[in-house]
């Protein structure tokens, strides 16, 4: 344990700029959810309607959590927000404890720090308490945003609490997750598929009659019931899980070599497969994974999003307010509804594609762009391979959202009819998408430095008029230069060819200009 | 010897500066078809600048570079399939197994030569179904080794290429290397290791600070450097000190140590003769001793550079 302190002042210097937006994030949504739900459903009346409304909804129910929380105001934020605050909390709890212990083993930065006067467990300890502080600063922050805009004193200390509890149990859960696999990949991996299962369990256990929900770190903060009932003694669980885990984690650390997992590496290949003989068999091999993940997590998001959309009309003539948030208003509410979420999805999908794109910075940047480049390559071959998978990749998770939304849509209302519907209305704002991602490209080919923040400030931008451009007012210069704007609001508006026929053409103009820019400029800088 | 025109290599007064920092600074290289040459230089003298501008990865600001009779900028795609290259510091995709690794290299190059591929891997004794991310730095540099070794390409570009290796890989690669030069190829060699490049290199170029501060043979660069002599003889050694190019003497009774401009051993060896020599050693200049001089700047300061 020698150097414990030290190494966590160090983890704390070298977190001091991404840290402090995790815990934004948190807060925000928090703090978004407390207001907007207390103008919404600020009345008694209000609330029983929306219980009335929801207590029936079995999708709005496996989305949220349990109804027992909508008994009061600041439970029926809970029930709103906890589990995407859970999966906030619980993805920055692994990325803090994985990458000051596996990763840093990884890359060898590890042996230089254990190569000096510090004990066997030092590292990992220093990176539990990094994140065990996080965690109680996620809390606190929880606690103040929720009492600060006007909630019950005792329910906003719980739901800090069973926030901070919750982050503690996936802190040592990525702490053995990094002890039995030998790289931060399939570590993560294994935390994202129990952090999945806690959501499907408590989806389960909270439709049914709530034991499932028993199962899951999410159903414990949950069912801790803050404000409507304020039980404490679900709290226990989480810290005895994370008291076990943390234990289990110290215990496996001293049982294996530095640099090797409880599990051993599978073997791979010994020779490539037939199909992986060029950069574009490459990029998508090296993305096979990503794709399949965000691929799998759209048709589950269209299937959430269509199970709802039946019940928009009413939700919507019950609670009249909701109708504000809504580009069509009240009259249209169902295809208003799905152009939101169609919107909603194109975001998401321009986020895969630049990110996507963003690759090509780390091959420069890493000396693998020049592992191909030196090759028989062109500039512009190798640019177009790394370009398809965004390209073609968004379109795939369109039309996986699409489909998703158009099932479960269809089922609620018995038309078939609706999934080549809703395929195509996803698809309509694909234009959008390649925009989006061309400008990204123009940025890696003429300020390749700042390119990654130049093409997420983008993404911000287009996020902030799509979604928020009705309850923010934007005036019509401020939403102009989203690609969005210019896409017709299909189902809501008619469909027109012509604006997206103009989008793609500036796309393929912005990816030109950016080859233009690659073409000219060193490689690797 | 060599025209620029059928030269494999031609660098004149090329320039590369990144913001302030000045990488080349009018650097000069010559590279005849089918020698190996060496390319030496301290840490940031410019070697992997020099290489990277050979791919066409870095845009030279100015002087000329011609390689294979084309200009590595323009051309790069068509010079490409004739060359291959192995980086100092190999970085490969983590997911993707070595095996993997270079058949896609040896695909994208024009195909691969299975047999020869197999042969590499065993005397490399590398295990091909490894992911990148578990290999060791001298694996993930034997990956990249065996990628170009089993390419035909008529010009190799090596940077550091055994940096990470161990002696016996060392031998393998040397090996490789020579069977390479019998079959007429061009290799441009950057190295630290002197005794990697006395044993393959038939010229050298030394740079420093981004410009080229030697350039011949092996040969002709001991010329341009001392000789150790210690000698014994029937009479008092006396004399010597008056002799042009000896430094550091050290006479004590009938022995003599003292170093001499190799230019200069001639004369220094007649005007011996006639004192009775007894016993005499003489150590040839290394490499290394050439090396420290160019590099380190005390040294060089205090003992003039002929030449250059």
């Amino acid at each position: 344990m020698t150097g414990t302190f030290g190494l966590l002042r160090f983890l704390l210097r070298r977190e001091r700029l991404g840290l402090p937006w995790w815990l934004l994030g948190a807060t925000l949504l928090v703090l978004i959810q407390s207001t907007q739900s207390q103008s919404l459903y600020g009345t008694p009346q209000a609330l029983a309607r929306l219980r009335d409304t929801i207590g029936a909804n079995t999708a709005v129910i496996a989305m949220s959590g349990p109804t027992e929380l909508l008994s009061a105001l600041g439970g029926e934020i809970v029930f709103e927000i906890f589990a995407y605050v859970a999966i906030v909390v619980a993805l920055m709890n692994m990325f803090l404890v994985g990458r000051h212990t596996r990763a840093d083993e990884e890359s060898g930065r590890a042996e230089l720090i254990r190569s000096a006067r510090v004990g066997r467990h030092a590292p990992l300890v220093a990176a539990l308490a990094l994140a065990g502080l996080a965690d109680v600063a996620v809390g606190a922050l929880v606690f103040a945003v929720s009492a600060g805009t006007g909630l019950p004193l005792a329910g906003s200390v719980l739901f800090g609490a069973a926030v901070t509890g919750l982050g503690w149990v996936f802190a040592t859960l990525t702490a053995v997750a990094v002890q039995v696999f030998e790289n931060t990949r399939a570590a993560y991996g294994a935390v994202a598929l129990v952090l999945g299962a806690a959501y499907v369990f408590r989806a389960i256990g909270d439709v049914g009659d709530g034991a499932v929900s028993w199962a899951s770190p999410i159903g414990w903060g949950q069912r801790t019931l803050p404000y409507a009932d304020d039980r404490w003694w679900p709290l226990l669980l989480p810290l005895l899980t994370a008291a076990l885990l943390g234990a289990a984690a110290v215990g496996l650390l001293a049982h294996r070599d530095f640099g090797a997992g409880l599990v051993p590496p599978r073997p791979g290949r010994a020779t490539a497969s037939r199909w992986l003989r060029d950069p574009y068999a490459l990029a998508w091999r090296l993305q096979r994974g990503t794709l399949i993940g965000w691929t799998a997590g759209l048709v589950l998001l269209g299937v959430a999003y269509g199970s709802l959309g039946d019940s928009m009309e009413q939700y919507v003539r019950e609670n009249p307010q909701i109708a504000d948030f809504l580009p069509g208003g009240a009259d249209d509410v169902v295809n208003s509804y799905l152009a939101v979420t169609a919107g909603m999805a194109a975001l998401l999908a321009s986020a895969f594609g630049v990110a996507s794109l963003l690759r090509v910075r780390g091959e420069e940047s890493s000396g693998r762009a020049e592992r191909v480049l030196a090759m028989p390559v062109s500039r512009l071959t190798w640019l177009a391979a790394q370009l398809s998978v965004p390209v073609l990749g968004s379109a795939v998770m369109l039309i996986a959202f699409g489909l998703g939304e158009g099932v479960a849509y269809g089922m609620t209302v018995s038309d078939a009819g609706q999934v080549p519907r809703l395929i195509g209305v996803t698809l309509t704002y694909l234009p959008a998408v390649w925009l989006v991602i061309a400008v990204a490209a123009l940025a890696i080919g003429w300020v390749p430095q700042p390119a990654a923040i130049v093409a997420w400030v983008v993404i911000a931008y287009c996020v902030v008029v799509t979604m928020f451009a009705e309850s923010f007012d934007l005036p019509d210069w401020a939403q102009w230069p989203s690609p969005f704007t210019h896409i017709p609001r299909v189902p809501l508006a008619d469909f027109a060819v012509s604006p997206l026929l103009v989008t793609v053409l500036v796309a393929a103009v912005g990816v030109a200009a950016g080859y233009a820019g690659l073409r000219r400029r060193d490689v690797g800088t | 010897m060599t025209t620029p025109t059928d030269a494999a290599i031609s660098i004149t007064a090329l320039r590369k500066t990144f913001g302030a920092t000045t990488a080349l600074d009018g650097l000069d290289l010559r590279v005849a078809p089918g020698e190996v040459h060496g390319f030496l230089g301290p840490n940031g003298s410019g070697k992997t600048t020099t290489i990277r501008v050979l791919l066409g990865l870095l845009r030279p600001d100015a002087g000329e570079v011609r390689m294979l009779g084309g200009d590595p900028w323009r051309d790069a795609v068509a010079l490409h399939r004739r060359l291959t290259y192995v980086p100092g510091d190999v970085t490969l995709w983590p997911g993707i197994t070595g095996g993997e690794v270079i058949d896609l290299l040896g695909r994208m190059h024009g195909g691969i030569d299975r047999r020869r591929r197999d042969e590499l891997l065993e005397q490399f004794d590398l295990d091909p179904r490894k992911k990148a991310r578990t290999y060791s730095k001298g694996n993930r540099q034997k990956v990249a080794l065996v990628a170009a070794l089993a390419s035909d390409a008529e010009l190799l570009l090596l940077d550091e290429p055994t940096a990470g290796l161990d002696p016996l890989m060392e031998a393998v690669f040397q090996r490789c290397i020579h069977d390479l030069k019998q079959q007429g190829r061009t290799v441009l060699l950057s190295s630290h290791i002197l005794a990697e490049v006395e044993a393959l290199c038939d010229r050298v170029s030394i740079i420093r600070l981004g410009r080229t501060v030697e350039s011949g043979t092996l040969g002709e660069l001991r010329h341009l450097t001392r000789t150790s002599i210690a000698v014994e003889t029937a009479e008092p050694p006396q004399g010597i000190d008056a002799l042009p190019g000896v430094h550091d003497l050290f006479v004590e009774d009938h022995h003599a140590r003292f170093d001499v401009d190799t230019a200069e051993l001639d004369a220094v060896v007649r005007r011996l003769a006639p004192l009775g020599v007894r016993s005499m050693t003489s150590t040839p200049p290394t490499l290394e001793e050439l090396f420290l001089r160019h590099y380190g700047d005390e040294q060089s300061n205090g003992r003039k550079v002929v030449g250059s």
